[in-house]
């Protein structure tokens, strides 16, 4: 640590702008094919089975909301870090703000991944039978916000909401590539305050309608909150992984004190998942109440009891020990380990979520869990590299990105 | 009494003490006196100085290892009380829950690992300072009394074994300082 | 002596504080801003950024108020060429400057108005004793209460107390690890406050339990009965939180103090130099010391950010693991905490605006520090707004009858009154924080800071006697009215809560002197410079192309 000293008379070094864009023969290029690839061989392997074998489709959109879930979620998360960038003006992380846009540049393209879901509501959701309502007067009782056409519009409305927003950011930030108006910063903050309001609110009701209402009994007033924490760490556990791998393109501009916050944040959100799902768990359990407490005694039952424990360990205890020291966070090796594993237990919380309402009994893995999954992340994969291959690796005449660059932690 | 008096060789002369003018100034002397060598000397400035511990080439504090210490220790307290409690000195059945009710002991254990690593980072950070030391020997120099307002000092002490009064006298003047001064002990 | 004019000649703005304040919506913007932002590592001279922000000033100047668009009001230590962070401390003082500002007061005699306010908070405080004699001497029937309202004020109070405290923490530990910076000039006062109200919320659990002379049967401490406490109890977490909570953050406290009080020990003479002296540990300002010191103040609050949210979050577990509707859902751990950052955000405003009046405290305390937390406030307002909204979205979701009773009565049953009181306390009010104006406005802060601890006491109210009143079984059910010793008692606890603050600005630096330091221009020692972006053409052109990086073209 001994480069620190910097004389102030020495001029600054000079980066090229071209320098700063993905390289023409990177391999980071190829990521769109790769994704296509992946989304079709997976994708497509996955909805012909479905569409011979009828008695596999409901283990077949059921591990489809996973695996979509999985890479909507990281999407959001960029959505959410983007909009909170602006809103409290930060500047260190300007120079990792471009990741975060292009995750949330993929949400339009999730949105297909969702189509396919629409004709598998009959098989996620028991809401949408007539007949199992018209029996259950509690379901009817929900009718008026459970059914088909309300929820349909209710999911485009989120979809439109996170995609203009999304949509709308990256324009004007890749405008003030061009111009440099410093103006357009000002515009992107003022966007961003009502963005995030209406984004705390899609979300809520998003997690409600497409993970809560699998089992249309139960409900608890934290589950909005908690998909959230689950999503954003997900994302900086992505974040932390993009940006280890660009260090090397943008190695003046990114360095430790980067890698040094976004572990921070990781930590901050895992802690802060394991304070919801603790909060939530620890309510239903202790009161005990009929109505509710079957979500947990369904998932510390049977096979589903070492999930949840897996979880706990792993999403939780474990990686908390393990970010904790300050090297690990500056280590991109230790902190590039603990997000590939973060991003794992993610996709692992959101199948503890979704397969107990199929597989009520116990665990049961079948191949399309691994093949939607990766369809997923093909989708998410092709749209990311796109956006990363169109647009500048750092947003090139933000004016916090000096700042940015020589930020150190205290 | 340890108290009220640091624990220093004995000797007339505690050393000099030299003021700068700025944090800069402080900064490149400290680099300097670093460079030449000396290990018993130290810098006083009314608010920390970011970078000055580098600069003076300070090794990173432990403290954070007394905090887990501490912190882990807390834990175990209050899951092994709750436990002993609840299982073995006074069992109750309450609500038709376990007698070892985990869920129900995670506050608890949580507060008293919070309470066992602040009191280790408190009174860590006063041991490793060896805080309180009521009196010093630079507490003997009216100008010294700037250090909490805004003066910024550098002390090397005389049983530095590179310190020799002329000569650490003549390298703090090369470095900038405003003024020098000697301290008896 | 109460106006501002002593302070002044320190900083030696060109007109009077409070005209330029009126003009210009903040303070004492001097000529030595502009030259000294010339410190900054982060301007240059050559770059296209730099060319850039020279074109834009003159579309910004079009858009926003004037006061932050100011050349002269770039924060030099922060140059932020958005124009969007004025200094955190105005008219560019010397160090000197900043401990005469914050010394001075404490050398002086006491003023007539702090006489007044400490008078007043005093009597208030005898109130408290008067009333708590009383119910010691009667018993807990002097309040109000009966089955099925076993708690109201009592707990009521409780609440809203530990609340007030998280804001100290909030600014103190989160901001702190959050590199906000303008934290430094309110945290010694927003955690002085937390102290004194984590005082005052401990009276409550002491004195409401009836018999006050076992009110040790709460530890666990070895008895002659063999009885020990039930820690499945969440009352008990309570009892570990808040002493904890009030344990950590006295000793964080302390710490930022100590500094300080070094400097109030150089400063003076004779037995308060002694007593300063005594205080301050030998502290003497040490690199060596200021090394660990740092560490430690960065793991007090790392450890301090986790423990405010869990104090909040048991405190609502008090409500949360009962069945009962109304207190039973699972959103309540973090909307308390949401709760009581909002309201502790509107205590330290309410204070802080008269503080910094009383004692001239403007450049330190600026309108930018009152921007940042109104914004904080609106921001939580809508938290709590979104639970509110949820709790009944999900009580009607549930289908269950009695959770949709309990939050049909909340709003329009008997209590309807206090129920629209908090929501247009907390929800409505704080939405005036969007307009700058009223964020920039004295008058507007105090008064909706005011109405959000109004309605943050009425929410726990709320939450609590609508859910307790209207039992299960309709035969039982109530309507309580506070009783005059209900009252005294609140109000006596806020006697208690201002005498204490007021001493703690008579005796203590009410501002972290050392920390403030820090944020001026010239506490930085060296300084790192940003690698300049040239925007070459193929750079440009990539900008313009598709995936093209074609030669040529440039934008």
């Amino acid at each position: 640590m001994t480069d620190h000293a910097h004389s102030s008379h020495s001029r600054p070094a000079v980066l090229l702008a071209s320098s700063l864009w993905l390289p023409r023969e990177h391999s980071w290029r190829r990521w769109p094919l790769i994704g296509l690839v992946l989304a079709v061989v997976g994708l497509g392997a996955s909805l012909a089975y479905g569409a011979a074998s009828p008695a596999a489709r409901p283990q077949l959109w059921h591990s489809w909301l996973v695996g979509a879930l999985f890479v909507l979620s990281i999407a959001l998360g960029g959505l959410f870090f983007v909009l909170i960038h602006h809103s409290t003006q930060a500047g260190w992380s300007v120079v990792v703000r471009r990741i975060g846009e292009n995750a949330m540049a993929t949400i339009p393209f999730l949105a297909l991944l969702f189509v396919p879901l629409i004709f598998g509501m009959g098989d996620l959701f028991p809401w949408s039978h007539a007949d199992a309502v018209a029996k259950d007067p509690l379901l009817l009782h929900k009718q008026a916000y459970l059914n088909r056409t309300f929820f349909l519009i209710r999911t485009l409305a989120f979809f439109a909401i996170w995609s203009g927003l999304a949509l709308r950011l990256n324009s004007l930030s890749r405008l003030q590539d061009r111009t440099g108006d410093h103006d357009l910063t000002r515009r992107m903050r003022k966007m961003s305050a009502p963005g995030l309001i209406l984004f705390a609110l899609s979300v809520t009701f998003f997690a409600f309608d497409w993970v809560m209402s699998l089992d249309p009994h139960w409900y608890s007033t934290i589950f909005g909150v908690y998909f959230y924490a689950g999503a954003v760490m997900a994302f900086f556990a992505f974040l932390a992984l993009v940006a280890i791998g660009q260090r090397d393109l943008l190695a003046r501009v990114l360095n430790a004190e980067h890698l040094h916050d976004i572990g921070k944040l990781l930590f901050a959100f895992l802690v802060f998942w394991a304070y919801m799902a603790f909060s939530q768990f620890l309510l239903i359990w202790y009161a005990n109440l009929p109505e509710e407490t079957g979500f947990f005694a369904q998932r510390l039952a049977g096979s589903w009891r070492p999930v949840s424990v897996a979880l706990t360990l792993g999403h939780f205890i474990v990686p908390f020990f393990f970010l904790l020291p300050r090297t690990v966070k500056r280590n991109p090796k230790a902190l590039g380990i603990a997000a590939v594993w973060l991003l794992a237990m993610h996709a692992l919380d959101l199948y503890w979520l979704v397969m107990p309402s199929l597989h009520v009994g116990g665990i049961t893995l079948s191949w399309l869990d691994v093949a939607t999954l990766v369809g997923s992340c093909g989708v998410f994969l092709a749209a990311f590299g796109w956006s990363l291959g169109r647009q500048a690796l750092v947003p090139l005449r933000d004016p916090r990105l000096p700042e940015s660059i020589t930020f150190e932690n205290v | 009494m340890a108290l009220l008096r640091p624990s220093l060789p004995p000797g007339e002369s505690f050393g000099v003490l030299a003021e700068f003018a700025s944090p800069t100034e402080l900064y490149h002397a400290c680099e300097g006196v670093r460079d030449a060598g000396y290990t018993r000397w130290d810098a006083h400035t009314p608010f920390p100085v970011h970078g000055l511990d580098r600069a003076m080439g300070i090794k990173p504090s432990r403290l954070p290892w007394v905090v887990l210490v501490m912190a882990v220790g807390g834990a175990l307290a209050g899951i092994g009380l709750q436990g002993w409690v609840s299982t073995t000195a006074y069992p109750l059945v309450i609500s038709g829950k376990p007698f070892f009710s985990w869920p129900a002991f995670i506050p608890v254990t949580f507060e008293l690992s919070v309470l066992g690593g602040a009191l280790g980072a408190v009174f860590g950070m006063f041991a490793m300072n060896q805080l309180p030391t009521l009196y010093h020997p630079l507490f003997s120099k009216a100008s010294f009394e700037r250090a909490t307002d805004d003066g910024f000092f550098l002390s090397i002490e005389s049983w530095d074994p590179k310190f020799d009064s002329d000569r650490t006298v003549e390298l703090l003047r090369r470095l900038g300082a405003k003024e020098v001064e000697l301290v008896s002990s | 002596m109460i106006r501002g004019t002593d302070s002044t000649k320190f900083f030696s703005p060109t007109e009077p504080v409070g005209r330029r304040w009126a003009r210009t919506g903040c303070i004492g913007i001097t000529p030595t801003m502009a030259t000294s932002a010339g410190m900054s590592g982060t301007q240059n001279e050559s770059g296209a950024i730099g060319a850039q922000s020279s074109q834009t000033a003159g579309t910004s100047a079009r858009l926003a108020t004037p006061d932050l668009l100011d050349p002269e009001n770039l924060d030099p230590a922060h140059p932020d060429p958005v124009d969007h962070r004025p200094p955190l401390i105005l008219g560019a003082p010397t160090f000197h400057a900043i401990t005469e500002a914050v010394a001075r007061p404490l050398e002086r005699k006491p003023t007539r108005g702090w006489w007044i306010c400490f008078l007043i908070s005093l009597s208030m405080l005898g109130l408290l004793g008067v009333s708590i004699g009383w119910l010691f001497w009667e018993g807990i029937g002097v309040w109000g209460l009966n089955n099925p309202v076993g708690w109201a004020f009592d707990i009521t109070n409780f609440v809203f107390w530990v609340g007030i405290g998280h804001a100290g923490t909030l600014i103190s530990a989160i901001l702190f690890l959050f590199r906000q910076k303008w934290r430094t000039s309110i945290n010694r006062s927003a955690e002085a406050m937390t102290i004194f109200a984590v005082m005052c919320a401990l009276i409550f659990p002491g004195i409401h339990i009836g018999r006050p002379w076992v009110a040790y049967w709460m530890f666990p401490i070895p008895n002659q009965m063999g009885m020990w406490p039930q820690f499945r109890s969440p009352l008990m977490w309570d009892v570990f939180a808040v002493s904890i909570y009030g344990s950590v953050s006295a000793l964080f406290w302390f710490v930022g103090l100590v500094p300080d009080l070094a400097t109030m020990r150089d400063r003076s003479t004779g037995i308060k130099r002694k007593i300063f002296g005594a205080l301050a540990l030998g502290w003497r300002g040490s690199v060596r010391h200021w090394h660990h010191y740092e560490k430690a103040y960065l793991i007090l609050a790392g450890l301090a950010a986790p423990l405010v949210l869990s104090v909040h979050s048991i405190v609502s577990m008090d409500f949360a693991t009962s069945q009962l509707p109304g207190w039973h859902t699972t959103i309540f751990p973090p909307y308390f905490v949401a709760g009581a950052i909002f309201s502790g955000f509107a205590m330290v405003t309410t204070l802080m605006v008269i503080t910094r009046k009383v004692f001239g405290m403007e450049q330190i305390v600026t309108m930018r520090h009152f921007d940042y937390m109104a914004k904080i406030m609106l921001l939580t307002g809508m938290m709590v707004g979104y639970a509110y909204s949820l709790e009944f979205f999900i009580a009607w979701f549930s289908g269950s009858a009695y959770e949709l009773f309990t939050f049909k009565n909340r709003a329009f049953g008997p209590y309807a009154w206090a129920y629209w009181t908090m929501v247009s306390c907390n929800v409505l009010s704080p939405q005036l924080f969007w307009f700058k104006k009223v964020r920039g406005s004295l008058v507007w802060l105090f008064v909706l800071s005011i109405f959000i601890n109004i309605g943050m006491w009425f929410e726990r109210f709320v939450i609590i006697v609508t859910s307790l009143h209207r039992d299960f079984l309709p035969s039982s059910w109530f309507y309580f009215k506070p009783t005059l010793f209900d009252i005294t008692t609140m109000i006596g606890s806020f006697g208690l809560f201002f005498t204490m603050f007021c001493l703690f600005v008579r005796f203590l630096p009410i501002v972290a002197t050392a920390e403030v330091k820090t944020v001026l221009p010239q506490a930085t020692a060296h300084v790192v410079e940003a690698p300049t972006v040239q925007h070459d053409p193929e750079g440009s052109s990539a900008v313009d192309g598709r995936l093209g990086l074609a030669p040529g073209g440039a934008a």
